[in-house]
């Protein structure tokens, strides 16, 4: 499955992020909604056991979704890349944003009932505390196009 | 690991539990003493920088794809990779360039994973080489502990912070200071020889005392970093001892004094933080392994004919340790230790020690002899536990006027929460004796 993301507020990323694990042949009967883990820079300050208890909580976090089979898929995303701008592509700049806090770190496409159940999911998420933002966004499966709103 | 808080939910699967306690500080430490071998002592900094990154890697990829076989091995890998990019990339390396890459590539190209026995020596001779340098003389003893316990254990500086009860901003200065001792004086990365060894390894191992002292040390709050202290000098004085050159009776009585007073830090206070004395403390709660392992390195520190004042502490620590309860302690024994402690060391903090000894050997009243034959001392004067002595004494002569009065001075000059909670109790059951009396 092929999930192509707009966002609106800069409008200059063009993330395109392949699945493994969703599976284009199950029937979607519940709506998918991607979680976006905004911020590259974690909080510089933390210790080697700060960072073993905050990643050991989310991976917790990440294999009790799996395992309610809310989190179909997830993958981090390295800060390389291009952003592709102007009307023909004619600007390429290095890496998706100038700020890291902007840069997109990872997803997990969830399943929920509704959007008010998937940002309660998304405020679990234990980056929360340190620099970490989540955006919340409607998969739109006929036409491609989502709502969303920020955690 | 610590445990998850209330609102997060544990794992279902078993999947934290692969992740060693500890594991990434201990792997921290183990880096940065490597690294700073290939970077060099002056660029610390920077090596502690790689390793915080390399972290940082595993924090934002093993969330998604799941614990790594062989963690250690794979942060070790990042590190490396991370450290032969910026080799590559920075100017200041240039002129040693393809020596350190060509180091940095060995170090893990003969499986490390496996714990190759070469890069194993390598790391203790690095992490050794670190402490030598962060346990420098000229190094102000403050800044010791601060930089091992940033380097060695990993530790941040809001962390170390919280343990010595200071400001963060305090401790960056402390170790800015530090870093900037070793660039300027040209502090070496190396493991002394000849007779330099000696003291400086006693170097070392006094700051590790002091470490130990410090997390030891009854305070309030934030006792959890305070527990870690005494655990992380206890790790590297084993760490330590494994080395060759400093496998010594006297490291063997350190760490056997760390382990057997370490061993009854869980009993220390009750569920509410304050304070139990040793006639209190749940003795069947005393960390039997820890007291395993403080007694075999005990036995270890007797070989040779070597005495230091470590040695007489833990054999102090070990009478307690193994008397079945308070009132069975061997008491004589524990007098005689301290008979020669305060010929080692004549700190009237031990005097007064001492004096407790004296009290349970030969009475209340020769306790109170003991502790006025010091109390003049200038540096008792202003120490709240020589007035909770003599209060504690002057209870037990029946005097409970004169021992709340002693309560009352002892609790003018201590802030800490529970030594001031445990005051005040002891001086409210006094004042209720005098008024019953009355």
């Amino acid at each position: 499955m092929v999930t192509f993301l707009h966002t609106e507020t800069n409008g200059l990323l063009c993330a395109v992020a392949i699945s493994k694990k969703a599976s284009m042949t199950t029937p979607i009967t519940t709506p998918e909604y991607m979680l976006l883990f905004r911020g590259m820079d974690w909080d510089r300050g933390l210790s080697p056991e700060e960072i073993q208890n905050v990643m050991s909580r989310w991976i917790a976090w990440f294999d009790r979704l799996t395992e309610q089979g809310k989190a179909r898929a997830g993958q981090p995303l390295t800060d390389k890349g291009k952003v592709i701008s102007g009307k023909k592509g004619q600007t390429v700049s290095d890496g998706p944003f100038a700020e890291s806090k902007e840069t997109v770190a990872g997803y997990i496409l969830l399943q929920a009932d509704n959007l008010d159940e998937a940002v309660a999911i998304a405020k679990e998420c234990p980056g929360l505390d340190y620099g970490i933002s989540v955006e919340v966004r409607l998969v739109d499966q006929q036409i491609g196009r989502g709502i969303g709103v920020g955690v | 690991v610590k445990k998850p808080r209330d609102k997060e939910i544990s794992p279902p699967s078993g999947e934290i539990s692969q992740l060693a306690e500890h594991l990434f500080r201990q792997e921290a430490g183990k880096l940065v003493s490597v690294l700073t071998g290939i970077f060099g002592i002056d660029r610390l900094q920077l090596a502690e920088d790689v390793v915080q990154e390399a972290l940082i890697r595993a924090l934002q990829t093993w969330p998604y794809y799941g614990i790594p076989k062989n963690p250690a091995a794979w942060i070790t890998q990042t590190a490396k990779n991370l450290a032969l990019d910026l080799i590559r990339r920075e100017k200041l390396f240039r002129d040693k360039q393809p020596e350190i890459v060509a180091s940095t590539e060995q170090w893990s190209a003969d499986s490390f994973a496996d714990d190759s026995p070469s890069f194993d020596t390598e790391i203790k001779d690095s992490r050794l080489r670190l402490m030598f340098a962060c346990c420098h003389p000229l190094i102000a003893q403050e800044e010791q502990t601060a930089l091992a316990l940033k380097t060695l254990c990993g530790f941040s500086a809001a962390e170390i912070a919280k343990a010595f009860l200071t400001t963060e901003a305090a401790i960056a200065k402390r170790l800015t200071r530090a870093r900037q001792k070793i660039r300027d004086l040209r502090i070496p990365f190396e493991i002394p020889s000849g007779s330099e060894l000696s003291i400086r390894l006693n170097g070392v191992l006094q700051t590790l005392y002091l470490l130990f002292n410090e997390g030891y040390k009854a305070s309030s709050g934030e006792s959890l970093v305070k527990k870690d202290l005494c655990y992380e000098a206890i790790r590297l004085a084993v760490l330590l001892a494994e080395h060759s050159v400093a496998n010594l009776p006297r490291i063997h009585a350190l760490i056997a004094l760390m382990l057997l007073n370490g061993a009854r830090l869980p009993t220390r206070t009750d569920t509410e933080g304050n304070i139990l004395r040793l006639k209190e403390q749940d003795r069947s709660q005393w960390d039997r392994t820890m007291i395993a392992r403080g007694m075999f390195h005990l036995l270890q520190s007797a070989e040779g004919d070597e005495a230091s004042d470590y040695h007489l502490q833990a054999g102090i620590a070990a009478c307690h340790c193994t008397a079945k309860d308070y009132e069975s302690t061997d008491w004589p024994k524990i007098l005689s230790l301290y008979d020669r402690l305060v010929e080692f060391d004549d700190s009237p903090v031990i005097a007064l020690n001492r004096a407790v000894a004296v009290a349970n050997v030969h009475g209340p009243m020769a306790g109170i002899e003991a502790v006025e034959a010091i109390r003049h001392h200038g540096k008792l004067s202003s120490y709240y536990l020589l007035y909770a002595v003599l209060g504690e004494l002057e209870a037990q002569l029946n005097h409970p006027q004169t021992a709340a009065d002693h309560f009352r001075s002892s609790l003018r000059l201590t802030e800490i929460r529970s030594e001031q909670m445990f005051l005040s109790k002891r001086l409210k059951a006094c004042e209720e004796r005098t008024a019953n009396r009355r």
